[in-house]
């Protein structure tokens, strides 16, 4: 299963680990459940994207920006440090 | 509600009842562990020291020895140093000595010249402590409102559990400790980034928000003078393996230990608020300096909320043993799997939210009621190990 901390968000958590290939429930914030086909492995407490997320989009958890994605993101894909940074205490990017 | 606590002359009420030994100076160190490991019921720290250290940094450290001594779970402070008038200023031992005293507690000073020599000192010292601690034990717990409480939080080894169980389970606690009229201390400036709009807005002093603010962007703007991207120093290696991305993700789920309640005040670095309810106080994320800063603070207890998923199996020790010095610091966590690792020194598990079996009220009340017991004289398990980690004030450097 994967819980969505906050209607905004477009990533969710896993709360057990899921299979690439394999069908999870999604939990909505309001309790309500539906199913999301998993395309990669997403280990216990990293995240899962419940959309297509754009390379420059922000990707949104608690209903807040959490970073943006650095490449494309498929639905149902792992979301973690190899496809988003965060946009706060970049001390690596000239300002 | 009550809970049982021993009643100081000045109306503060400790949940435990140490002596505290200070050295003022290093070379004051060797006697303060002699002196500590020769008498039970006192507290020591090791001090790192002031010199090469601008005047700024040497009153943090003066604030945390001062703070200390204040802390209601001390009976009476002795400080130790070289000579009456051995360093700098602000941590002469009288300077230190009078601070102290303000607080209305016994406190005495010991100095190496005075005593005739180390060796001395330590005979003197031993002999001042174990008067001391037999003076503490005359004190009984009482039974004393909630509204003496004051409890320091940090969270840390965090995953995602972190800001759906355990983080939260403490934001109940917290606002459910306020609503008795306690107090709650939050901090950890780097973890507010991302995170500081709402907690911004809780502020009940405009002027307060602003600061807290300038606090954010003062930490913001050191971490990009390192030249590094944030993430590659916090969140730390364990985080990201247990599924944190980015800091902001990160502070979005730490701020959730501060509750709902608006925040009444926004204090310095080891600053004891002067009013009830929720406040921040600007200080460092760390294990071994957090815990010690919100003692200084007058935090009787300080409570470690940690998430855990990195952690080693077969249960290892904490990220910090007893870094509360005179407080004790509670091991609290939302994954039920760290539960299981380490279940000689995890004091509660909000875990039952995580696998369903308990609502965030239930467990919230549940920790609440494990604070009120530890603050009666459960003890914490940490303290049932006879050893304190390294403590590692917040100083500001550079150093020269």
């Amino acid at each position: 299963m994967v819980l969505i901390l906050n209607d905004l968000d477009n990533v969710a958590v896993a709360l057990e680990e899921c299979k690439e290939g394999e069908q999870t429930t999604v939990k909505t914030k309001s309790g309500e459940f539906y199913d999301i086909q998993i395309l990669t492995d997403i280990p216990y407490c990293h995240k899962c994207a419940l959309k297509d997320i754009k390379k420059g989009e922000l990707i949104i958890k608690y209903g807040q920006p959490i970073g943006i994605a650095t490449t494309d993101i498929s639905k149902g894909e792992v979301v973690g440090v190899h496809n988003i940074e965060g946009l706060r205490g970049r001390g690596d990017l000239k300002s | 509600m009550e809970f049982l606590g021993y009643v100081r002359d000045n109306g503060e009420v400790g949940v435990r009842n140490y002596v505290l030994i200070i050295p003022s100076c290093r070379v004051a160190n060797i006697a303060a562990k002699r002196i500590g490991s020769y008498v039970p019921g006192t507290k020591t720290i090791i001090t790192t020291g002031e010199v090469g250290r601008h005047s700024r940094d040497r009153e943090r450290l003066a604030n945390i020895y001062m703070g200390l001594a204040k802390n209601p779970n001390v009976y009476a402070t002795i400080v130790l140093g070289a000579r009456d008038d051995f360093g700098y200023k602000e941590v002469l031992p009288e300077k230190i000595a009078n601070g102290i005293k303000d607080n209305g507690k016994p406190v005495s000073i010991l100095t190496i010249e005075e005593c005739g020599g180390l060796e001395r000192l330590i005979e003197e010292g031993i002999a001042k402590a174990r008067e001391y601690v037999h003076d503490a034990s005359l004190v009984k717990r009482q039974l004393v409102p909630i509204s003496k409480l004051q409890i320091g939080v940090k969270c840390g080894w965090s995953d995602a559990t972190s800001g759906i169980s355990g983080n939260p389970a403490f934001g109940f606690a917290a606002d459910k400790i306020i609503d008795e009229g306690g107090t709650v201390l939050f901090s950890e400036t780097v973890e507010l980034i991302g995170a500081e709009e709402e907690v911004v807005k809780r502020c009940v002093n405009p002027e307060d928000g602003k600061r807290l603010l300038e606090m954010v962007k003062a930490v913001e703007n050191s971490a990009k003078q390192t030249g590094e991207d944030i993430r590659s120093i916090n969140p730390i290696p364990s985080n990201i393996k247990a599924g944190i991305s980015t800091i902001e993700e990160k502070s979005l789920g730490a701020v959730q230990k501060a509750g709902s309640r608006p925040i009444n005040g926004v204090l310095e670095y080891a600053q004891r608020p002067e009013g009830n309810g929720l406040y921040f106080m600007d200080g460092w994320a760390s294990a071994y300096s957090l815990p010690v800063s919100l003692a200084a603070a007058g935090c009787q207890i300080t409570l470690y909320q940690l998430g855990g998923q990195d952690l080693p199996k077969n249960d290892p020790p904490m990220l910090a043993v007893n870094t509360g010095v005179v407080a004790p610091l509670m091991f609290v966590t939302g994954n039920p799997s760290t539960a299981k690792k380490a279940p000689r020194s995890i004091d509660y598990s909000s875990g039952g939210v995580i696998t369903g079996e308990k609502t965030l009220e239930e467990v919230g009340e549940e920790l609440f009621s494990k604070i009120i017991s530890i603050a009666c004289g459960e003890l914490a398990k940490g303290e049932t190990v006879d050893y304190m980690d390294p403590i590692e004030p917040y100083f500001l450097g550079p150093v020269f």
